[in-house]
């Protein structure tokens, strides 16, 4: 096992820099997601820790061993491509064989290896086929398998699930999950799909523009996003603008259009002063008109089988989405009432 | 489900390349066949009636077979010549990152732009006893007699190589375009280097550009005419030089015919058993 530290990691093509700044420290075994919109530095880094781009300034280290010089063939990595990069001219067998018979690997281990890894993504008895024989889903195991039959030091992805189908690419997160537990190796994983770096991850590092905006644990990540660009990417987000008017414990208040809402905030902001609370589509609750909570219209319903999304347009100006169970559909025009929970809010500054 | 009926849109469709088939090669062909069973002629280009004359003349003369297999070998030569110079060429264009990109890929085709005699004339400029290298060599009192670049067998394969060139480098150039840069990237990771790289990844994923252009260039190469004939001058004789001599020359129809069909039957030949020693079992995946 590896460990990786990046520090003070900059990139630019052109003028503009790329990766900017950015410094991380991987654990042992951690499974680290970089999540972030695309042109935000995540792959440009990925690169980088595999030795394909070469960095403007600041070190790459693995286990303490700065691997700047160490060009890429010689860095110990398994590294799994958006669109696999299996040798079309190899057949299964051969692909897993590569970097084996680099590493001179004797035959008869070779074979025993490719043995077990290919039973190990569940492709045993497909070692005779080529890749162009093969399903989407069965490449992409045989790109997995072909990363870690070398044993490398660390486990690179990069959007390894972008293009398989809905249903595949979520067996698939749990699949990789297992496996990376079960080999227990430092892996760095690329998305752009928050759904994927949530449900995978031990760690997410959320980044834009070339530098880390938030990193923790994917439900610290959720629940209490840094900034209002990290809640609007990861996942859906109502945001309502208006004034800090007072503070009860720790807790501020404020005044919205709809009326006054308490949230919990660690440090709150002077009277006055202007901020927003920001609330999770799925914290807010829908209730028939006259109930406690403020007052609105449902505008748009869209059914997505085990959940529904409507969109409230409130009393005060501002729209919100809502998302609950599909038990009791409201159809569009109904008066409703939205109640946030509490407990689910955070403030935003200005 | 109701079976449908067979659509004569694709038969209609390809008529008129049928059309131009027949009429300009099928029966050209049959002609030429049957010119080379008639009877040799006395004074006229062919006699009446019909014998295996040409054909009997050609395998009993060695000194037929010998121009045959000369003719082989020159395009040997210049299939692996445009090759080896052909490659990297073609791996500079298809992979080339660099602005002149458009360069040098007119610099490609620029033998294409230039008529075939014109090229070839240029050749005769430069390789002849008093041409430009002789000349140069000899001031400069690099070698006291000329050295024999024409009217053999070299001078025609320097020739044809240069004219040909483009017929490797495009076919090739189209292959590499086509591989997916990250398998570069991925052969790296699990631990090969660069000569690694080109020898088990690029060099096997090129080869249905590298098959195409060899048989192209190779069908040229051993068809070729005017190079040949200006470049080799009366000494060195390929097949299409002979087959020229042959009908217009000497005017025995017969003769010329029969050499012409046993060249275009040696030459698919060669492509048949290139193709099968070259087979690749894999497919790209779509």
């Amino acid at each position: 096992m590896t460990q990786v530290s990046i520090s003070h990691l900059t990139k630019s093509f052109g003028a503009a820099p790329v990766v900017d700044d950015l410094s991380l420290t991987i654990d042992h075994g951690e499974f680290v997601s970089l999540l972030g919109p695309s042109g935000c530095g995540k792959t440009t880094t990925l690169r980088m820790i595999a030795g394909f781009e070469i960095a403007n300034s600041g070190t790459i280290a693995f286990d303490g061993v700065d691997v700047s010089p160490v060009p890429a063939e010689k860095r110990d990595i398994g590294m799994v491509f958006q669109n696999y990069a299996l040798f079309p001219h190899m057949t299964v067998g051969q692909n897993l064989a590569f970097g084996l018979e680099m590493r001179k690997v004797a035959p008869a281990e070779i074979a025993q290896r490719t043995a077990r890894v290919l039973d190990m993504v569940q492709l045993g008895g497909f070692a005779e086929r080529y890749p162009a024989q093969l399903s989407g889903g069965q490449q992409q195991r045989v790109a997995l398998a072909r990363a870690l039959v070398i044993e490398p030091r660390i486990l690179l992805l990069d959007e390894p699930l972008a293009n398989l189908d809905a249903k595949l690419r979520e067996e698939m997160r749990g699949f990789i999950r297992d496996l990376q537990k079960r080999v227990g190796i430092t892996t760095v994983y690329v998305t752009h799909d928050q759904a994927e770096a949530l449900s995978m991850s031990d760690r997410v590092v959320v980044m834009f523009g070339g530098r880390i905006a938030q990193q923790g644990a994917p439900d610290a990540i959720y629940d209490r996003p840094a900034s209002r660009q990290v809640a609007g990417f990861v996942g859906q987000v109502n945001i309502l603008e208006g004034m800090v008017s007072g503070s009860d414990g720790g807790r501020a208040v404020v005044r919205l259009p709809q009326g006054e809402i308490t949230v919990p905030a660690a440090s709150v902001p002077a009277a006055g002063s202007k901020a927003a609370i920001a609330m999770r589509p799925e914290a807010v609750a829908l209730g028939a008109a006259g109930e406690p909570g403020w007052a609105g219209t449902v505008v748009s319903r869209q059914y997505g089988g085990n959940l529904v999304d409507y969109k409230v347009e409130l009393a005060g100006g501002s729209t919100v989405h809502v998302q609950c169970l599909s038990a009791t559909p409201v159809a569009p025009g109904t008066a409703v009432t939205v109640r946030p929970d509490q407990s689910r809010l955070w403030l935003l500054g200005a | 489900m109701v079976a449908r009926r067979p659509s004569l849109a694709p038969l209609l469709l390809a008529l008129p390349a049928a059309i131009v088939l027949i009429v300009f090669l099928a029966i050209p062909y049959a002609n030429i066949v049957m010119m080379s069973v008639r009877s040799p002629g006395n004074g006229t280009p062919y006699g009446p009636g019909f014998s295996l004359a040409a054909y009997i003349k050609f395998f009993s003369d060695g000194f037929y077979l010998l121009q045959v297999a000369n003719t082989l070998w020159i395009g040997a030569l210049v299939t692996l010549c445009a090759l080896v110079i052909g490659f990297p060429v073609a791996w500079q264009l298809g992979r080339g990152k660099t602005k002149l990109r458009g360069i040098y890929y007119a610099i490609v085709l620029a033998p294409l732009l230039v008529g075939i005699v014109i090229r070839s004339y240029g050749w005769t400029v430069l390789l002849g006893n008093n041409g430009v290298i002789n000349r140069s060599l000899r001031e400069w009192g690099l070698i006291e007699s000329p050295l024999p670049l024409m009217y053999n067998g070299l001078g025609i394969v320097i020739a044809l190589t240069h004219v040909l060139l483009p017929f490797m480098v495009l076919p090739i150039m189209g292959a590499i375009q086509g591989i997916d840069p990250s398998l570069e990237n991925a052969a790296r990771s699990l631990g090969a280097g660069r000569w690694t790289v080109l020898r088990r990844i690029l060099l096997p994923l090129s080869m249905p550009g590298i098959q195409t252009g060899c048989i192209l260039v190779f069908v040229l190469a051993i068809s070729a005419y005017v190079t040949p004939a200006l470049i080799g001058g009366l000494r060195v004789k390929t097949m299409a030089v002979t087959i020229v001599d042959a009908l217009i020359d000497t005017f025995q129809w017969p003769f010329g015919s029969a050499l012409a069909l046993i060249l275009s039957v040696i030459g698919a030949l060669c492509v048949v058993a290139f193709a099968r020693a070259t087979r690749m079992r894999w497919k790209v995946a779509s």
